[in-house]
């Protein structure tokens, strides 16, 4: 206690630039993913320190806050003129975990579409906590809080704030939650389409067994099969232009302009047999209709 | 004979044949009946250069022996099971292989059995994924080889499954079985990457200019070797394949198509009618639909209004697609830059852009799109206007009171949808140079191409008088492609002419002296109408439906002009075989005073005694296969008529058979056929050729203008210019025209006549002779049953030889009335109507329903006393309410009664009880409540044999008494030997080949 009013008594210095917490009265963080981050803090801290440094934070104390993965550095301006550097750790989700995690999120594409929407969908928390990695830390104990300041509060004002500010970072951008547990927006999405049950091939179709009975015979009578439901003309060259142009050049020209000319061959209303018999020299019959 | 079999394996077409032969000495385990050579047949050419290749595959038999595919027809053994058997086969090259699928139908001297139909059937969807531009060119990495290849863009997904599902067993039998789907995979593949090769010429690079470099790079090699026969890449050290197939899987990803359930789709949506200035007011709206059910429609706006919660991420399916239609739709990207993106803004250059471009790229790449009613519709075109005057260019008159010299008034305007323009209105639009334009309310596609057509159209001289053949001339003309000809309105008897109506506006000749039948009314009319053409001198195709008398239809135009020309001249039908007997019996029964020369077999009169013959005759018949042989003698008789009858026998155009009937010279032709025209267009055109010779211009013209536009791409406008085209030459009668339908029986009797071969000749002589001796040696109840045996004999080999010997020898080429009933049930079948076949005998029932399966190509259930009952009532199920056309082959004693099969409009009895009520009562399964069209039904009767003397009994007696006749066939037994001899004895005329 003593050691704590001992440093209480010399003011911070004041700064410009900082961070400054927004939210002038009441709680800070108004979505529920930082909210939600804030209760469990306020659950875990001691609410005077909290207080204290909601006060610092909104003062903007806070003169940067960088999210990397499982740890938080922040620079808070303190009462010295070097700005004490805070560090807040949380327990790693290990690789084997995240990719269950990925795969439950993955099970469940309205994961993928409200992430992709830039949201942070309320039932992800409880998949974390289902795979026992909790996106929030449950207890202090599980909270790695550093500070170069000489204070031994736990946690110390400055540490409190940058909690604050990145609680209020976590408005701005929630995937900041996800980054601190290991993995950015785009890493996130790209584990979810990898995880993404790999869709089953749509050209392949499971049998029937072979057997002796209708082994000649098409299940559907090939009349049928040969109905096909006229489809609008489509000019063949259209294929390439659906295509990005690829990273690819012969002699010079982009590959998009160099097929371009065996697209235009396939249009029209059928390949003629002349280009054909230049490698079949057997063939001697015309057929009228092998168009 | 040889049944080809074709399978895909190692990446190329194996195929082998079935030969009916007995086999010679054969290794244990090699298929005994199995060859892969194809010396002396139209293959042979085309396997010169296979290789050989043993094929281990799992087929259908016992231990001993593999059974027979259905195409050689043996009855289907019942401990069947399958049975690895090592078959000798051929590895064609990919180029010959698809000019061999692209062609088996065609070859006639050997068979292709379902397997080898099945991967032509594979080769046509290659060919449409080419022509449609979807393909994407790969480098393929196979054991350290490159390989350029040609893929397929499969964008119709169900339809690539339902292929697999319905690959034959056959198709897929080697190495122990494969999986449908990676087999039909391969072989859509590699018959894609040939159908590319074929198109596209060979380089595609031009020779580099000065000095080569001594290595290429690989993406060059590999380009190289996109095109030309050989599709190895050549290696270099310090090649990167992976880097290049990396880069390339990159580029075509985008390419494959969503499979899942629902995909997205755009909606062009007008701007609303009250719109003063609609010019910005064009939207097109995002949905997600169904991707096999587009009834299942949800829009986006619902999708973001959160009402889309049943379907699973419909949020991410929508935010995806759209993404994915960016690259095809540039103007998407404003939209997508909101939050909840519902629909695309653009003004009306922009929504035409949609129109033309966007819409068929984003229906090519899967996505779903919806087009106004307009859409693609209301084009610029010409409208022509004739008014008849009724004056006639001097010195020509017609019997019929028309003439082509007739002289009518005609004008030609601008129109669009059916509605003409006026200048004015033309200039605003031209002012506006807006490509969507709202004309009277209606919204026009109008680009500069057509403005200027049009503008350039106004400045001719649009009216004045021409005659009746200078205007039939213009209305045929399709016009150019900027400005079609959309509409011709002309009246009198030159509109109905151009209408393909003129049979009713004809006076009906009334049925001439000399027809022993009475014409029903809508005869009279084709009567009158083949009359009108032959005066004017045109070609005719009389197209009616079957069963409404188109034999009998030339031989009244026969008695008729007999009674109003001095020399009218003969007439020379062509038949196919199975048809010559039914001619002769029809000339016979309704015509009997024309005097009929039958040029047939082998011996028919030749050169002088030809024309000599001829000269004696009103009508000669031939067959399409004697014509063809004796083309040159045919020429030198001066025909007054050409008639072909089932003349799609002429589809290849450029075969022989079709050539040669088209160098017989006559003063006028007239083809017969009962198929729907105009779901051929080819066979339309051929017949055409025939006809009118150059009428539809050269064949290759007509494809492009016509048949690839109406059957690829549904094109109603091609559709309606074809048929003013073809209008005037076509009568085409429904039996479902509600003016035949009055004119015809519920149901209809038609006795169908058919020929024996001499093969059935020879056994029916044979089993007359000892049959008759044994008789003729008893008594009493042996007797009886000598006699009753010696009938079941003679109309089993009626029937078919194969029926009689039960040897399980082959069906095919034996016998006239299978090859009659084959015709019959595939006419029916192509009318997308239901036929029920009866026969008495179980045995034969089961020989012809592999058989007719195998050749039809459409469903043939068949039902008989060992099927149980609920078998029976799924079969009775299955065909009462299947919507694909099908055959029910029914045992006379398993399903004569009972059972209710209104499905079915045509009943056929293809061996005959000669107990009437039995077959009367047959005929009800398909005649009777619930029943809502004329029923037709054939009697088959072998002229010549026992079959027709009885039926010609049972018409006498049937006329004293119905109950003498009602007994079955025991009143034979009575008969004397001598009798029984003029009952059963064959007639020179039975054999026709």
């Amino acid at each position: 206690m003593a050691r704590r009013e001992f440093f209480e008594h010399s003011p911070p210095i004041r700064v410009e630039g900082g961070i400054k917490a927004r939210n002038r009265r009441g709680s800070i963080g108004a979505e529920w993913w930082s909210r939600r981050f804030i209760d469990v803090l306020e659950s875990i801290a001691h609410p005077g320190r909290l207080q204290r440094g909601r006060t610092y934070a909104r003062q903007g104390q806070v003169l940067s806050l960088t999210v990397e993965a499982y740890e938080v550095t922040a620079k808070v301006q303190g009462s010295r003129p070097q700005p004490y550097e805070v560090a807040i750790g949380i327990d790693a989700i290990d690789d084997p975990d995240w990719t269950r995690i990925e795969a439950a999120l993955a099970d469940r594409a309205v994961f993928r579409a409200r992430l992709l929407a830039g949201e942070m969908p309320p039932e992800i928390e409880e998949v974390f906590a289902e795979h026992g990695c909790p996106l929030f830390p449950e207890s202090w104990d599980r909270l790695q809080v550093m500070c170069s300041c000489p204070d031994w509060g736990d946690p110390c004002k400055h540490a409190a704030a940058a909690l604050y500010v990145l609680a209020e970072a976590f408005d701005d951008d929630p995937f900041l939650i996800l980054a601190w547990n290991g993995r950015t927006k785009d890493q996130l999405l790209a584990g979810l389409r990898r995880a993404v049950p790999a869709a089953p091939d749509p050209l392949y179709v499971e049998d029937r067994p072979l057997t002796a009975d209708g082994f000649w015979a098409p299940a559907t009578g090939l009349a049928r099969l040969r109905e096909r439901p006229p489809t609008p003309p489509a000019t063949p060259g259209l294929l390439l232009r659906l295509l990005d142009p690829p990273p690819i050049n012969v002699r010079r020209k982009n590959l998009t302009d160099v097929l371009s000319p065996a697209y235009d061959a396939l249009t029209g209303d059928a390949p003629t047999d002349d280009h054909y018999h230049h490698h079949d020299h057997h063939h001697d019959h015309h057929h009228d209709d092998d168009a | 004979m040889l049944v080809a079999h074709a399978t895909w394996h190692g990446g190329a077409l194996c195929l082998w044949a079935e030969r009916t032969d007995s086999p010679e000495q054969i290794e244990p385990g090699v298929h005994p009946y199995a060859t892969n050579d194809f010396a002396g047949t139209s293959y042979e050419p085309l396997v010169r250069d296979a290789g050989r290749i043993e094929l281990t595959m799992l087929l259908p038999g016992t231990a001993d022996r593999p059974s027979p595919s259905p195409e050689l027809g043996a009855e289907p053994h019942d401990a069947e099971d399958l049975h690895s058997w090592r078959v000798p086969a051929l590895v064609l090259g990919q180029f010959p292989a698809m000019t061999l699928l692209r062609s088996a139908e065609e070859y006639a001297d050997v068979v292709p059995g379902t397997d080898l139909r099945f991967l032509a059937l594979i080769a046509d969807e290659a060919l449409d994924h080419v022509e449609k531009g979807l393909v994407l060119p790969a480098l393929l990495r196979d054991d350290g080889t490159l390989t350029a290849r040609w893929q397929p863009v499969v964008y119709n997904v169900p339809r690539f499954r339902e292929l697999a599902q319905a690959m034959p067993a056959a198709c897929r039998a080697a190495k122990g079985g494969q999986n449908a789907s990676v087999v039909l995979r391969e072989a859509l593949y590699g018959l894609t990457d040939t159908a590319v090769r074929r198109a596209v010429p060979h380089p595609l690079l031009p020779p580099r200019k000065g000095r080569v470099p001594d290595l290429l790079p690989l993406a060059e090699r590999w380009v190289a070797a996109l095109t030309g026969p050989n599709a190895e890449v050549d290696r270099e050290l310090g090649d990167d394949p992976d880097e290049l197939a990396a880069e390339l899987d990159a580029w075509a990803a985008p390419a494959r198509l969503p499979a899942g359930p629902l995909r997205v789709s755009f909606r062009l949506v007008e701007p609303p009618a009250e719109v003063e200035e609609p010019d910005d007011q064009w939207q097109v709206e995002f949905a997600l639909q169904g991707t096999d059910d587009p009834s299942l429609f949800v829009s986006a706006a619902s999708v973001w209004a959160g009402e889309a919660r049943a379907i699973a991420d419909a949020e991410e399916t929508l935010l995806t697609g759209l993404g994915r239609a960016l690259r095809l739709f540039p103007e998407l990207g404003p939209a997508l830059n909101q939050p909840a993106p519902r629909a695309a803004e653009m003004d009306a250059a922009g929504a035409f852009r949609f129109l033309r471009e966007a819409a068929p790229l984003l229906s090519a790449a899967g996505f779903g799109v919806l087009l106004p009613q307009w859409a693609g519709r209301a084009r610029l075109g010409m409208k022509l206007t004739t008014r008849a005057t009724g004056e006639s260019s001097p010195g020509a008159a017609a019997a019929s009171g028309f003439g082509m010299a007739d002289l009518v008034n005609f004008r030609w305007d601008l129109a669009i949808g059916g509605e003409s323009i006026a200048e004015e209105e033309l200039a605003e639009l031209a002012r506006l140079k807006a490509p969507l334009v709202r004309l009277r309310g209606q919204w026009v596609e109008l680009d500069e191409r057509q403005l200027a057509a049009a503008l350039d159209f106004m400045r001719q001289r649009r009216s004045g008088t021409m005659t009746a053949a200078e205007a039939m001339q213009a209305a045929m003309h399709p016009g150019v492609e900027a400005l079609p000809l959309t509409e011709v309105d002309a009246d009198g008897a030159l509109g109905d002419l151009l209408s393909g109506e003129a049979d009713r506006r004809l006076t009906p000749l009334t049925t001439p002296d000399g027809i022993e039948a009475r014409l029903r009314p809508y005869q009279e009319r084709g009567l009158a109408w083949l009359s009108f053409m032959n005066e004017l001198g045109l070609g005719a195709l009389l197209a009616d439906d079957m069963g409404l008398g188109k034999t009998l239809a030339i031989l009244s135009l026969l008695v008729h002009e007999r009674l109003t020309e001095a020399d009218p001249g003969p007439t020379l039908a062509v038949l196919p075989m199975s048809l010559v007997g039914n001619w002769q019996r029809e000339a016979a029964r309704f015509t009997p005073k024309l005097r009929v020369y039958v040029h047939h077999g082998t011996g028919r009169h030749r050169d002088d005694d030809l024309v000599q013959a001829v000269a004696q005759a009103d009508l000669v018949l031939t067959t399409y296969g004697t014509a063809t042989r004796d083309a040159d003698m045919l020429a030198q008789v001066e025909w007054g008529r050409v008639v072909c009858d089932e003349a799609q026998a002429l589809k290849n155009s450029g075969t022989r058979q079709a050539r040669a009937v088209r160098g017989i010279p006559a003063r006028s032709r007239v083809a017969l056929t009962g198929t729907p025209v105009e779901n051929h267009l080819t066979e339309l055109w051929s017949i055409m050729e025939f006809a009118n010779p150059g009428l539809l211009g050269p064949r290759a013209e007509f494809r492009a203008r016509y048949a690839v536009p109406i059957e690829a791409h549904g094109d109603e406008d091609a559709a309606a210019a074809l048929k003013r085209a073809t209008g005037p030459f076509i009568l085409r009668r429904l039996k479902t025209d509600k003016n035949i339908i009055s004119d015809l029986p519920d149901k209809q009797e038609i006795k169908v006549y058919c020929n024996l071969t001499t093969e059935q000749a020879s056994l029916y002589q044979a089993t007359v002779e000892d049959m008759l001796a044994r008789i003729a040696e008893s008594e009493g109840t042996q007797r009886r049953g000598l006699v009753l045996a010696t009938m079941a004999k003679l109309k089993q080999v009626c029937n078919h030889p194969a029926h009689l010997l039960k040897d399980g020898s082959r069906l095919p080429d034996r016998s006239g009335k299978l090859e009659r009933l084959e015709e019959i049930c595939a006419e029916i079948l192509e009318q997308g109507e239901k036929a029920l076949v009866f026969t008495q005998y179980a045995e034969f029932g089961s020989m012809l329903q592999p058989y007719l399966m195998s050749r039809l190509d459409r469903p043939v259930l068949w039902l008989h006393g060992g099927t149980s009952k609920r078998q029976r009532d799924d079969l009775v199920q299955r065909f009462q309410t299947g919507d694909e056309p099908a055959v029910f082959l029914l045992s006379l004693k398993a399903a004569g009664t009972g059972l209710t099969l209104t499905a079915a409009n045509h009943v056929i009895h293809v061996d005959r009880w000669w107990n009437p009520a039995v077959e009367d009562q047959a005929t009800d399964r398909a005649f009777r409540i619930g029943q809502t069209k004329n029923v037709q039904v054939r009697k088959f009767i072998c002229v010549g044999t026992l079959e027709e003397r009885i039926d010609e009994m049972i018409e006498r007696k049937k006329a004293l008494a119905e109950s003498v006749v009602g007994t079955g066939e025991d009143w034979l037994t009575e008969l004397s030997v001598a009798e029984l001899r003029d009952v059963i004895r064959l007639a020179p005329e039975a054999v026709s080949d």
